[in-house]
């Protein structure tokens, strides 16, 4: 057979000939595609959807973990879920932190951002700055900030007889959610502002320059230029401040410990605690699979509604 | 040229990646010939007693290499390498809920019948055959606790006080410590757990003779058992100090250490942390006084540390031989000097003058196990005692421990 370059290169093969040649190219191209992406594909299968399945599949079952056997229990799991006050009192705690934080991340990292995309002096080593939160370990800022609020800031407190610093924050039950909000929102930013900064400079700056002319203050630049073209990167910060927060873990074990008491148990924490310490192993399970519905389902309705408002704009 | 160089580097790494594979596989099985065991325990605070006793086991035993591993959270880590499939040889923990589970998981070899048993005090094997409910042991208890009231001697001499033998005398002494403008307890509650040895010692000695026995049967009677436990809580919680719901244990130990307060409501494993902080401290425990009847009161003890040898070890004989060389009585004894335990061997005394107050009960075989063995995983006492100290409401702390544990026991 003769070569298929020879075959594409020669104006005088016969179009079958030709066709032939370049379907073989082509499949050679796609094989390469494929070698590419197949080996990920494997990994991210085996270490990602495989055990994810598995836990659904034992989410029907009343394993706790460690025993040799188990039953199938059919829906029991999921029937004892709606009833369970401790799985109830987390959603809630989640639902809430997650609102305060997704609002809160959004608009300081906005913000941020605005004031880092501005000409101020030594913009560039403020934006390392502001984004050096986002490469620390998320477990050991926790502890660090646990110490912080534990020694130090009640330390100043007594020093400098702020009444309401001397107790630290994370033993109140009542705001101990507020100390985690903190360290959260200062380690979420980071990666939202970096966002919100590529937005910002999508937008043409002949716009700022019009409408400063035709007498518009930066209020109104703000809300009529900025935002606008900004909305599809609010959007994908919206959405994924929101799974964020709705997925937080590390700062509650660093710092409270899902306490005092159970008033900072997130869903993910109680999964956790619950599941492997607590020998509740396939209930847990099916509590995972419900949450998994439910970031999913928020996640998918707020880009709706993002994504309709971003049309409308 | 650059094709191959391509090639080249491509290779270099996919190779690399193997090579961390490689040496993985490595650690587990035989290294040059030496056998090489895995010692899971988590008894950090222990870690650097048993450096010093596997480099003498290593050299009475040259082929033999021990890997000391001590997780934080070792016991909600140990549950997880069961899942995975992957045992250490030997697995060290107390003789707690988590010994009970992973005994019903076949985790461990059957040992009733090996002679090791022979050394352990009989009160102890008897305990791990009451958390497990079966006749069956499946682990040697090495080391005791105990769980009293940990005080500074200093500050006692300082006050002209006398150790107290009711809780009524108890109650007085907090308050006259109180009036002096000194804390009488450094409560730690932000770490929840450390609320469990004074609920311990308290619903041991408040909550009737046959509250196990109803158990056995099914009927749980926390709510109602617990409440002169609970009250007792609240009451002792009045005696700490100002920033008590926001400092930890390790917190605690420091402060403590540092003479911040007069007493210190731990077990006796806190001592060498304490020490670690203030090796000059001068420290003793007594007995707590949970009632007004001196001569009823139990001193809570429980297997502290015990050695499980795993059903699925490939070298079953060598982590034996680890196992009966710490059971030796030299070494026993080291272990229990440097780290202020009592031994659950036969014939192996506790000298410490720190601890001389217990002593007495302890020979007399005046002791009980924890209650929270008894209490399944998932109830939570702890979180719950977190909120009453801090609420002070006691019937709803008492509904829920009911509630929760009621819930445990119907989802079998």
């Amino acid at each position: 057979m003769k070569s298929d370059q020879l075959i594409l290169n020669n104006p005088q093969s016969s179009p079958a000939d030709l066709a032939k040649s370049k379907k073989k190219k082509m499949n050679a191209k796609m094989m390469a595609y494929y070698l590419m992406v197949i080996p990920a594909a494997l990994l991210f299968f085996a270490f990602h959807t495989f055990p994810a399945i598995q836990g659904i599949y034992y989410s029907f079952t009343n394993w706790n973990g460690i025993n040799l056997d188990y039953d199938f229990v059919g829906f029991k799991n999921y029937i004892n879920l709606f009833k369970d006050t401790a799985v109830r009192d987390s959603y809630l705690f989640t639902f809430k932190f997650a609102i305060f934080a997704g609002v809160l991340v959004n608009i300081i990292s906005l913000a941020v951002a605005i004031g880092l995309n501005a000409k101020i002096k030594g913009r560039n080593f403020f934006r390392a700055v502001y984004f050096l939160p986002n490469i620390l370990s998320v477990l050991i800022v926790g502890f660090i900030f646990n110490f912080v609020f534990t020694s130090i800031i009640p330390n100043l407190g007594e020093k400098y007889q702020i009444e309401f610093l001397t107790e630290n924050i994370l033993g109140n039950a009542n705001l101990a959610w507020i100390g985690i909000l903190i360290v959260f929102i200062w380690q979420s930013c980071a990666f939202n502002v970096i966002l919100y900064l590529s937005g910002l400079q999508t937008v043409p700056t002949e716009l700022y320059e019009a409408s400063g002319l035709d007498g518009a203050n930066r209020w109104q630049q703000f809300w009529k230029i900025t935002f606008p073209v900004i909305a599809p990167f609010f959007t994908i910060n919206m959405v994924l401040a929101m799974k964020n927060a709705l997925m937080v873990f590390d700062q509650i074990v660093a710092m409270t410990g899902g306490g005092p008491g159970t008033v900072t148990t997130s869903i993910s924490y109680l999964i956790y605690t619950g599941g492997l310490a607590g020998g509740e192993f396939a209930f847990q399970s099916a509590n995972g699979v419900i949450y998994f519905i439910v970031i999913v389902a928020i996640s998918v309705f707020q880009l709706k509604v993002l994504q309709k408002r971003e049309m409308d704009m | 040229m650059k094709k191959t160089v391509s090639l080249l580097a491509a290779s270099v790494l996919s190779i690399s990646l193997l090579a961390g594979c490689g040496s993985g596989e490595n650690a587990g099985g035989a290294d040059n010939g030496k056998v090489k065991i895995e010692f899971f325990h988590y008894k950090r605070e222990a870690m650097d007693t048993f450096d010093k006793l596997i480099e003498k086991f290593e050299k009475e035993n040259p082929n033999i290499d021990i890997e000391q591993a001590s997780p934080p959270d070792a016991g909600t880590v140990i549950k997880t390498r069961v899942s995975k499939g992957d045992l250490p040889d030997i697995i060290s923990i107390g003789g707690d809920m988590g010994y009970n589970e992973l005994s019903k998981a076949g985790v461990f070899t059957d040992l009733s019948k090996d002679k090791v048993l022979e050394k352990v005090q009989p009160a102890y094997i008897q305990m791990l055959k009451d958390i497990t409910g079966q006749e069956k042991i499946y682990a040697v208890p090495f080391a005791a606790n105990a769980v009293g009231v940990i005080y500074n001697k200093a500050i006692f001499n300082e006050l002209g006080l006398e150790v107290p033998k009711t809780w009524d005398e108890f109650v007085a002494l907090s308050e006259t410590i109180q009036k002096a403008g000194k804390i009488p307890f450094y409560h730690t509650y932000k770490d929840a757990w450390t609320l469990l040895p004074s609920f311990n010692a308290l619903a041991a000695n408040t909550q009737g003779a046959d509250f196990y026995e109803q158990l056995n049967k099914g009927e749980v009677l926390a709510g109602k058992r617990y409440k002169e436990a609970v009250e007792k809580m609240v009451v002792l919680s009045k005696y700490g100090h100002k920033n008590q719901q926001g400092v930890a244990y390790n917190d605690g130990n420091t402060a403590f250490a540092n003479g911040e307060s007069a007493m210190y409501l731990q077990g006796i494993w806190a001592i060498p942390e304490i020490k670690k902080a203030n090796p000059d401290i001068e420290l003793g425990v007594f007995p707590f006084p949970a009632t007004n009847n001196p001569d009823e009161i139990k001193v809570i003890s429980g297997v502290d540390l015990l050695y499980g040898l795993s059903a699925k070890s490939e070298h079953p004989k060598e982590a034996k031989k680890f196992i009966e060389f710490m059971l030796q009585d030299e070494n026993a004894k080291q272990y229990i000097e440097e780290q202020n335990a009592f031994s659950a061997l036969k014939g192996i005394a506790q000298d410490n003058p720190t601890v001389a107050d217990l002593n007495v009960m302890m020979e007399n075989g005046s002791v009980t196990d924890f209650p929270d063995h008894y209490i399944p995983t998932g109830v939570y006492p702890d979180k719950t005692l977190q909120t009453l100290v801090q609420d002070k409401d006691v019937d709803a702390a008492l509904e829920k421990i009911q509630k929760d544990w009621e819930k445990v026991q119907s989802r079998k």
